[in-house]
């Protein structure tokens, strides 16, 4: 059966590759000092309750990274509790880790942040930014497909078989708006190319697509396309804006029903008040705010976003 | 009429002739520019230390999350593996229904990419990182159990008849007879399913514990390619080294390739084996704390969201044939692509010394590169369609068998092709009847295992792909419909039991001359 390693340069070997196996996978672990603390987790097992904060994934990496960092440090320094943020990539993960309680605060979209306060009553609209109350979705067009700018929705008839692209599924501005006021210009998602439109997964894939040719149209939140524009991402003479929706309201901050409960009487207010007191003035706070892109925030109420969930009823992604 | 061996192997390669016809109408090459700055992007990686550091954090969490699922993966997969043996329950009880049985149910698991296993999980666990383990686990354990079971049927069953026949009990009589001819293979595939371990891994992002998936996702996302190259080295970097120490470990320990089936004595290093083994344990147990994993978060269940009244007929009312056709086909175009091109690039530059090693190069890439990564690329310069995706998932694959055939047929040794070549016949000719046509059997029946893994992989380039269960599954997700999630789920499933059938008995013709 087994022949063990007889002299003791064999065997010293043998312990060698053993060891070097085990450890293998184990090296790239220990290379990073602080192996990510698991937030979720954590905050279950502390005695001090510790704010977990997320955001759905609709930014530059880099860019959530330092956004979120700043974020938990200035509401940690608001509030005098632990901030933690925990990252999420997917937006129906989101929504089912608020609603099984393992995310406190969320940065959500429209149609996120309803279907969030459905799957999870009592949750609290808390906030939203000054460009939030009315967003926009721009229609673009690649400038060889022959799609011309129109003044109303009806003008979007002109979709009809062409190749056309949405941004994320759960997007508010990039899925579920457009798919809308496409409706309304009697457009059907089954009408397009290849009888189902794309989803691109994000409004820079959506540029980027329909700039390329791959979709001749697309959909795609006002505040990236223009700030794809200034930075050149978006070249003028490949792809068009074509038409502006009327505004609808967007992202906005949800929290937990029983931070109170958790975290002491009237918290929820007080993180509320935290968000809405970020001015320019204080340089932490400018920082935060020119990521978010807006001036400051202001508070929103739940009733707001009665129209987001009839739309998303309408549209089948609330059900 | 059986085709020869050698034919057989280039066989699926025809694939190409339909693709290269259909090709140009699909080109529209509005985004070669984007490709241009994607490939200068992989000589200017970001080097900023803010993504470096959360880069490399990343990396230890999909290390970590890797070498767990892994590990549970082999555990689960042994014993299951075994309870689906028809051998096992042959010689135990007399009948093999319940293998029978028990490798139909484990077609279940296996339907569902670990990337859905996530989010199900997710949905009655909460955000715990201890899912991010259990979703690989789950669909690599039955994958696991289900070529345990195999090796077991094809393994030589003298030795056991013999040890019956002079009176041995049944356990102690398979245990002796078909434990150690089991071995050699069940380690170098488990060495293999650690590397598939690690790019599952770097595909799960979205469970809190971050990882270079995470990363890998949201730079593609939002086209930062500089920093997404730096995150392609470090995979790379650690891919190969992976790579090269289990291939060296397989070759010091003597084990066969991993699709040849035929009997080879017990590693010569069984003390090596056993220390690695037992290094395994305290090792898992580190990563596990460090990790915070915690097994009985399992158990906390919360109840889904209520169900919409009308939902099953929104949900039966889904255009089924045109999804289940346009995933079949997708799956069929990736894996012929896969199986049939590898065998066919090598043969084409078999006359030249470097022609080897850039191949080897492509291949790595293939398999380095998320199949959403080559999708988007390809959308750059290809409309949208079925056969876009079906060669971002074929080249993905054709990674990961291309380097499996060279291994095999390196493993198969040079004296015939040699002989061939001595005899005068031409470096091509020579490699594919010196080489390839021993392999040609086993490669297939391998190439038919992993057409199981291509059909789960449809989910991530579904939105590729138009309509199919991929696209449709997403779709679902996003609008909370469980209902539907669940009769897509049982279509996944139906496929993949149909497809390990026909390829079942396609094995047995293949493997049986």
């Amino acid at each position: 059966m087994f022949k063990f390693p007889q002299s003791g340069r064999e065997r010293s070997a043998a312990v060698l590759v053993g060891i070097g196996l085990a450890l293998a996978p184990a090296a790239f672990p220990s290379l990073s000092p602080a192996l990510a603390p698991l937030p979720a987790v954590q905050a279950q097992q502390s005695s001090k309750p510790v704010l977990r904060i997320s955001a759905i994934p609709d930014q530059q990496p880099e860019k959530l990274n330092r956004l979120y960092g700043l974020v938990a440090n200035e509401l940690s320094k608001q509030l005098g509790v632990k901030v933690q943020y925990v990252p999420v990539t997917n937006y129906a993960a989101a929504v089912s880790a608020f609603r099984t309680g393992n995310l406190d605060l969320v940065w959500f979209g429209g149609l996120t942040g309803v279907q969030a306060r459905l799957q999870k009553p009592g949750a609290k609209v808390l906030a939203q930014r000054d460009i939030d109350a009315s967003f926009h979705t721009i229609f673009i067009a690649n400038a060889k497909s022959g799609l011309k700018p129109v003044t109303n929705v009806q003008g979007l008839s002109q979709l009809k078989g062409k190749r056309f692209t949405f941004g994320s599924e759960s997007s508010t501005s990039g899925r579920l708006m457009p798919q809308y006021f496409l409706g309304q210009a009697g457009v059907k998602p089954s009408q397009f190319a290849g009888g189902a439109p794309g989803f691109s997964g994000s409004h820079d894939a959506t540029i980027a697509l329909v700039q390329s040719g791959a979709y001749e149209a697309g959909a795609v939140n006002e505040q990236v396309w223009r700030s794809s524009l200034h930075n050149g991402k978006a070249n003028r003479s490949k792809v068009m804006a074509i038409w502006k929706t009327p505004g609808y309201p967007d992202y906005h901050w949800i929290a937990q029903p029983d931070l109170d409960k958790r975290f002491g009487k009237g918290f929820t207010n007080r993180i509320q008040q935290a968000i809405l007191s970020w001015r320019p003035s204080n340089p932490e706070q400018k920082q935060i705010l020119s990521l978010f892109g807006a001036q400051q925030f202001t508070s929103a109420k739940a009733s707001a976003y009665g129209r987001i969930e009839q739309v998303g009823r309408q549209i089948g992604q609330i059900r | 009429m059986k085709p020869a061996a050698p034919l057989l192997l280039l066989l699926p390669a025809l694939v190409l002739l339909p693709l290269l016809v259909l090709l140009p109408t699909l080109v529209h090459g509005g985004g070669w520019d984007l490709i241009g700055q994607f490939l200068l992007a992989a000589v200017q990686p970001s080097t900023d230390p803010v993504v470096l550091e959360s880069l490399v954090r990343g990396l230890g969490i999909t290390a970590g999350m890797a070498l767990l699922g892994w590990c549970a993966s082999l555990l689960i997969g042994i014993a299951a593996g075994l309870a689906s043996s028809r051998l096992l329950w042959r010689t135990l009880i007399g009948h093999s229904w319940p293998a029978e049985w028990i490798r139909r149910l484990l077609a279940i698991p296996r339907s569902i990419h670990e990337l859905i296993w996530g989010l199900l999980l997710l949905q009655v666990t909460g955000l715990q990182p201890v899912i991010a383990v259990i979703a690989i686990a789950i669909p690599y354990g039955a994958l696991v159990a289900r070529v345990v079971s195999d090796l077991l049927e094809s393994l030589n069953e003298r030795n056991l008849q013999a040890l019956m026949a002079a009176g041995c009990a049944p356990p102690a009589a398979l245990l002796s007879a078909m434990g150690p001819p089991l071995l050699p293979g069940l380690i170098s595939y488990g060495g293999y399913r650690l590397e598939c371990a690690l790019r599952s891994a770097t595909l799960l992002g979205v469970f809190g514990l971050g990882g270079l998936g995470n990363e890998l996702l949201l730079t593609l996302q939002s086209l930062q390619f500089h920093e997404l190259w730096s995150g392609l080295w470090l995979l790379l970097a650690v891919m190969l080294s992976l790579e090269a120490v289990i291939g060296a470990l397989r070759r010091r320990w003597g084990m066969p390739g991993r699709f040849s089936l035929r009997a080879v004595g017990v590693g010569r290093q069984g003390r090596e084996l056993l220390l690695a083994a037992l290094l395994l344990v305290p090792l898992v147990f580190g990563v596990g704390r460090a990790l915070a994993i915690e097994p009985a978060a399992l158990l906390h269940w919360q109840a889904l969201p209520p169900l919409a009244p009308a939902g099953w007929q929104e949900a039966l009312a889904l255009p089924w044939p045109g999804l289940v056709f346009n995933t079949v086909l997708l799956t069929l175009l990736a894996a012929a692509l896969a199986v049939g091109v590898a065998p066919l690039l090598l043969l084409l530059v078999a006359p030249w010394p470097w022609g080897q090693r850039l191949l080897q190069l492509i291949w790595a890439i293939g398999r380095l590169w998320p199949p959403p990564l080559t999708a988007l690329l390809l959308l750059f310069v290809l409309k949208p369609g079925v056969i876009t995706a079906a060669l971002a998932l074929g080249f993905h694959n054709l990674g990961i068998l291309g380097r499996l055939l060279l291994e095999g047929s390196e493993a198969a040794g040079p004296q015939r092709q040699e002989a061939l070549r001595c005899g005068g016949c031409g470096p091509r000719l020579a490699l594919l009847y010196g080489r390839f046509s021993g392999l040609a059997r086993s490669y297939l029946a391998y190439g038919a295992y992993r057409a199981d893994v291509i059909l789960r992989e449809t989910v991530v380039v579904g939105l590729v792909a138009g309509t199919g269960l991929g696209s449709q599954l997403n779709q679902s997700l996003s609008a909370f419909a469980f209902d539907q999630l669940l009769l897509l789920l049982a279509a996944y499933a139906a496929l993949t039991l149909l497809g390990e059938d026909l390829s079942d008995r396609a094995r047995q013709r293949l493997l049986q001359p």
